[in-house]
């Protein structure tokens, strides 16, 4: 597994609000089924003091990772603070944070990553569900009951089609090694290359499905410099250019990106593409 | 959301860049009065976002004598089948060279992105193809808030250096205004100086309200009515209507209706958490579309509940078929609802699909 394990203590920031309180107690329920440390405190500015879901509330990561021994954070705070959180849990010496929020301004992104990234800290997202190693541990909004674990890793640009996919393979006996929501937006923390180079040193990974969209060339990127063996899913195959289909970075502009030839430049790197989700197990079959 | 060119002339001026004097007119104002401010001979440009909109005949030369003319004949008409609200009426400028300057965000890197030719005055995909070597990029670090001297140098190698102010004026424009985009093309060189010819803004959808836009121009009507909702919607043009919750599921549904022969009529994707009543506006919405004749309906979730959703099918009671595909929790109560009801539901995604495009045959 990559990024965490069952002794990692999370943090949740923005723990108060309604989708950081339902995803502590749903953190900490996996936790507890697994035997891992989950969710050890939450952060609201202002709040601290309160508990949400049963954890101590603070009004700084700092005090909070301070209180308690945390290595990692999930975010839940909206749009325009969200900036701002992921800076602040660089700063107070996180390894980790995982944004969940979406629609956070893309200025805000870049300089929240540029930031974290010379604190040391990793984001991933934003706007993504998350991370999730089958038996180890859940951090952010994952179904579990979907998931077994195994030795194949998942990156993926979305949430429910993630789920999709793991449903699939836990159906056709492939458990997973950590699914890793890499988020929609056009800039991220984590591309697939970044998340590929983890699964390389993880011995528990022996092949990784890559899902994308429409927009950029991250997952040519990523499947280009893999060292294991990889198979790509692409969706947005029908998409109109120039019109976002959700999905911030599912966007097509001078155009690159469009999900037809990226299709094309992967299926050139001699690299598998399944052309609908099911065949997805059959090509990790041929490729472990 | 796409700003016109007087708007994005406007935050580039109070920004330091010069731009050639000139004012916006609308259908009932006086095209006369403001060339009579601006001098003899005027350039009249249709304020409209289309690509070669001077070969479409949206940037005319005109003159005292027939620039009220010339602006009325633009005013009720469209370039490529876009209506034209407001022309721009400009002083005609003497250009010595064109150039091209754009900052955009390279993904690749997560930063601001420069690019900059003297091939200026041409699409810069076409230069991009024909002349690749001729554009110079730099990407700047995100968190510097000027374009460091070393990177202008750069840019400018062999082109005027008065050139070098506008490259940073360019840059706090686009942190300033949360632009995925502000170009300037063609950016020229003239005896009076150095001048924005054009100028295009994109701003950030998520940052809007923190700009002051109250409203995305950029949607169609049923697009913005989606967004109230809190859906992402987009037409298409075929007889499926398409529900799903996430993008990527919907995208990659929309994608296997088209893959096995069906028409997908639209996207939508209803966001997490989807309950009763957003269920049924998403289901009333794809069922007041007149092509579509069928709909499906494609949720998985951990937490969605499924006997909300089809209780929010069943209120919408539209007229198409609607299949549907489930997953979540309740399912069997979800199921036996929508039996009662005569409406399909489907164990897997392929399934749902599969009789959808049957059905819409």
């Amino acid at each position: 597994m990559i990024f965490g394990d069952r002794t990692t203590g999370v943090i949740v920031q923005g723990a108060t609000g309604n989708q950081g309180s339902f995803h502590i107690a749903r953190m900490n329920q996996y936790a507890r089924s697994v035997g891992g440390r989950g969710v050890v405190a939450g952060v609201t500015p202002g709040k601290g003091g309160q508990e949400s879901a049963g954890v101590p509330v603070y009004d700084s990561v700092i005090e909070a990772a301070y209180a308690h021994d945390a290595s990692a954070s999930v975010m839940f705070v909206p749009g325009a603070a969200a900036g701002d959180s992921i800076m602040e849990a660089a700063d107070a010496g996180l390894e980790l944070v995982v944004a969940i929020t979406e629609h956070i301004p893309v200025h805000d992104v870049m300089k929240a990553v540029a930031y974290a990234r010379m604190a040391g800290c990793t984001v991933i997202g934003p706007n993504c569900p998350g991370l999730l190693s089958p038996g180890e541990i859940s951090m952010g909004i994952m179904p579990s009951h979907l998931s077994s674990p195994g030795p194949v890793g998942v990156i993926s640009r979305s949430g429910t089609l993630t789920y999709e996919v793991v449903h699939e393979l836990t159906r056709a006996g492939i458990g997973q090694s950590t699914v890793v929501g890499i988020g929609g937006d056009p800039v991220i923390g984590q591309s697939f290359a970044d998340v590929l180079d983890r699964f390389a040193e993880d011995p528990q990974t022996k092949a990784v499905v890559l899902l994308g969209e429409l927009g950029g060339n991250l997952e040519e990127e990523g499947a280009r410099m893999a060292e294991l063996p990889v198979v790509v899913f692409i969706a947005g195959t029908t998409a109109p250019p120039e019109k976002r289909m959700g999905h911030a970075g599912a966007i097509v502009s001078g155009g690159e990106g469009d999900a037809k030839s990226k299709i094309s430049r992967l299926k050139a790197l001699d690299v598998p593409v399944a052309s609908r989700l099911s065949e997805i197990p059959g090509l990790i079959r041929e490729v472990l | 959301m796409k700003l016109l060119e007087y708007e994005a002339k406007a935050i580039l001026k109070k920004a330091g860049i010069p731009v050639p004097k000139g004012t916006v007119v609308r259908s009932g104002e006086d095209p006369e009065e403001v060339a009579a401010r601006i001098g003899e001979k005027v350039v009249v440009k249709a304020q409209v976002d289309v690509g070669g909109r001077g070969k479409a005949g949206g940037i005319l030369m005109a003159d005292s004598r027939n620039v009220k003319e010339i602006s009325e004949k633009l005013l009720s008409s469209s370039i490529r089948d876009v209506p034209v609200r407001s022309v721009l009426i400009e002083e005609q400028i003497a250009i010595d060279h064109e150039y091209y300057l754009s900052i955009s965000i390279d993904r690749s890197t997560a930063s601001p992105l420069i690019l900059f030719t003297s091939s200026g005055g041409v699409d810069i995909e076409e230069v991009a193809r024909t002349n690749p070597d001729s554009i110079r990029r730099v990407t700047v670090h995100p968190l510097l808030a000027d374009v460091p001297g070393f990177s202008i140098r750069y840019l400018l190698k062999g082109a005027p250096k008065e050139l070098g102010p506008v490259i940073n004026r360019l840059y706090h424009v686009f942190r300033e205004h949360d632009a995925l985009l502000a170009e300037i093309n063609p950016l020229v060189t003239t005896p009076e100086g150095v001048f924005a010819a054009d100028a295009k803004l994109i701003v950030d959808d998520n940052a809007l309200g923190r700009q002051g836009i109250s409203e995305n121009r950029d949607l169609t009507d049923r697009e913005r009515k989606a967004e109230e909702f809190g859906f992402s919607f987009v037409e298409l043009d075929g007889t499926i209507g398409v529900i799903g919750n996430g993008a990527g599921l919907t995208m990659a549904t929309v994608d296997l209706i088209t893959m096995l022969g069906g028409r997908p009529a639209n996207f939508l994707d209803v966001g997490g958490g989807a309950d009763r009543v957003r269920v049924a506006h998403a289901v009333r919405l794809l069922g007041s579309m007149p092509g579509v004749t069928v709909i499906i309906v494609n949720l998985l979730g951990g937490i969605t509940r499924c006997d909300e959703v089809a209780a929010g099918i069943i209120e919408a009671g539209v007229g198409q078929q609607v299949i549907v595909r489930l997953a979540g929790t309740n399912e069997e109560e979800g199921r036996r609802m929508l039996d009662q009801h005569g409406y399909r539901m489907l164990d897997t995604m392929e399934e749902a699909v599969a009789a959808a495009v049957e059905a819409g045959r």
